[in-house]
């Protein structure tokens, strides 16, 4: 007897009626409560006293919530073997969307946002690619146009030397001209020559030259006459390029007169006089 | 409320025709429990229709498992009101509603706030108001945090501060109070 005060004092019954108690403890209140009639009365004024507690601070729901409810509670009382709450299933639907929501989309995304990434890393390669070999392409055909550029620059560059070197031959008043004339075996041909004694210097005009044309075998030998001897001042060609207009011969510090044979490639020691061609005297 | 008359029936009747899924047994529940219920519902769920929901499922709980409930084990509305604490509980506690409760628009707040703070004149409440002079402040703070609530003594006691033994005699010493009071 005195075991069971203590034991209702000690306030677990009361826990046991508001629920806060473990499952241990509630299959021990009960145990006792059906052992002993006097836990049994004890547990049920609580109970009583704490649902007049209840009622006491009971709220009316609102008036439609009545039918709604019963409406609910005879619709299963209806098809009493599947015992499906409609209010319980709404709300397992809107978790179960939530689940849905949270995972499958979740790693969608992730694997979306790699494939998206590589496909355009993939286009960003390609186009890359494509550009690069255009820039290439383009810049091969830029240097090839420059070396071109280079060449005709170094053409002209030569040309202008070479003008200046004629122009510096009228410049320069050391310069005599001698107009070397045909013999009468090619009346037509002519020569200038330029010469100077204090450059000694022998130029030849091969531009305004005049001469029939040699083969391959022959070039014409220009001579000096000093002092009544022939002396040799180099050969050259009838054709010429177009760049070359004047030719700088051997070097030499006087001359009587200046004359031109036909001579075999490479030049005679000492002139044919029968293939004389121009001849012109100071 | 005068509307529609009030089925009562004796807890033994009541029991046995829910026993036997009869109509009557349905609306006479609803009728005698769903204010003391919706009373615990309501202070645990504040939003209006969420408790109204709550009270829904409550009743379709107890009809349902109505069979796992014995007389042995203890009154009828012990059962149910530890069932409708529960999924009160269970709703407010769930991830779904704690966001939904962080999305509250803003110009609910104001009502949202002063319901949460129980600064809103309850017109329903008022005859509690007797009652709470048989209580103490401090027993009826720790009872109501209890069974309205649905802490447990080891929560309130954080909650209030107190020592768990000192909780658990207030506890008693209140539900004393309120057995004197009732029988």
């Amino acid at each position: 007897m005195e075991d069971l005060k203590a034991y209702i004092e000690t306030g677990i019954l009361e826990l046991y009626v508001l629920g806060d108690i473990t499952p241990d403890e509630k299959r021990q209140v009960e145990e006792m409560a059906s052992k002993h009639p006097e836990i049994k009365t004890e547990l049920d004024e609580i109970e009583l006293s704490m649902e007049f507690y209840a009622k006491e601070n009971a709220v009316e729901p609102s008036e439609n919530l009545r039918s709604r409810v019963l409406g609910s509670l005879l619709t299963n009382l209806a098809d009493d073997n599947i015992f499906t709450a409609a209010p319980l299933h709404n709300e397992n639907d809107s978790y179960e969307e939530e689940n849905n929501i949270v995972a499958l989309p979740a790693s969608k995304k992730e694997n979306n946002f790699y494939k998206y990434a590589f496909a355009a890393s993939f286009a960003l390669l390609i186009a890359s690619s494509v550009a690069l070999v255009d820039v290439n392409s383009k810049l091969t055909d830029s240097n090839s146009q420059l070396v071109a550029l280079q060449a005709d620059k170094q053409h002209f560059a030569n040309q202008v030397n070479l003008m200046d070197k004629e122009l510096s031959v009228f410049r320069d008043t050391s310069y005599k001209l001698i107009r070397l004339k045909g013999t009468p075996k090619t009346p037509t041909s002519l020569l200038t020559v330029a010469f100077s004694p204090v450059q000694k210097k022998v130029i030849i005009d091969l531009a305004n030259m005049k001469m029939p044309v040699n083969d391959k075998e022959h070039q014409y030998q220009l001579w000096a006459l000093v002092g009544g001897k022939p002396v040799d001042l180099g050969v050259f060609d009838s054709a010429t390029d177009s760049v070359t207009n004047i030719k700088e011969m051997k070097s030499l510090a006087s001359a009587d007169a200046f004359a031109v044979t036909l001579e075999p490639r490479g030049g005679s020691v000492n002139p044919t006089m029968d293939q004389m061609m121009v001849i012109g005297k100071f | 409320m005068s509307k529609k008359q009030k089925i009562s029936l004796s807890e033994d009747e009541l029991v046995l025709a829910l026993r036997n899924h009869e109509k009557v047994a349905v609306e006479a529940l609803y009728d005698m429990y769903s204010s003391s219920l919706y009373g615990v519902i309501s202070r645990i769920v504040i939003d209006t229709a969420v408790a109204e929901d709550i009270l829904q499922e409550t009743f379709v709980k107890i009809w349902h498992s109505f069979s796992s409930y014995s007389t042995e084990k203890g009154r009828l509305f012990t059962w149910m009101v530890n069932i409708a604490r529960n999924l009160a509980i269970d709703k407010i506690r769930s991830k779904d509603f704690k966001n939904q409760n962080k999305n509250q628009e803003i110009e609910n707040n104001v009502t949202f706030i002063d319901e949460q703070r129980n600064t809103v004149y309850k017109p329903e409440l008022m005859g509690v108001k007797d009652l709470v002079q048989t209580l103490k402040p401090d027993q009826k703070s720790i009872i109501d945090l209890v069974y309205f609530k649905g802490y447990t003594h080891v929560e309130a006691a954080e909650e209030l501060g107190i020592p768990l033994g000192t909780i658990k005699t207030r506890l008693r010493m209140g539900i004393q109070e309120l057995r004197k009071h009732f029988n």
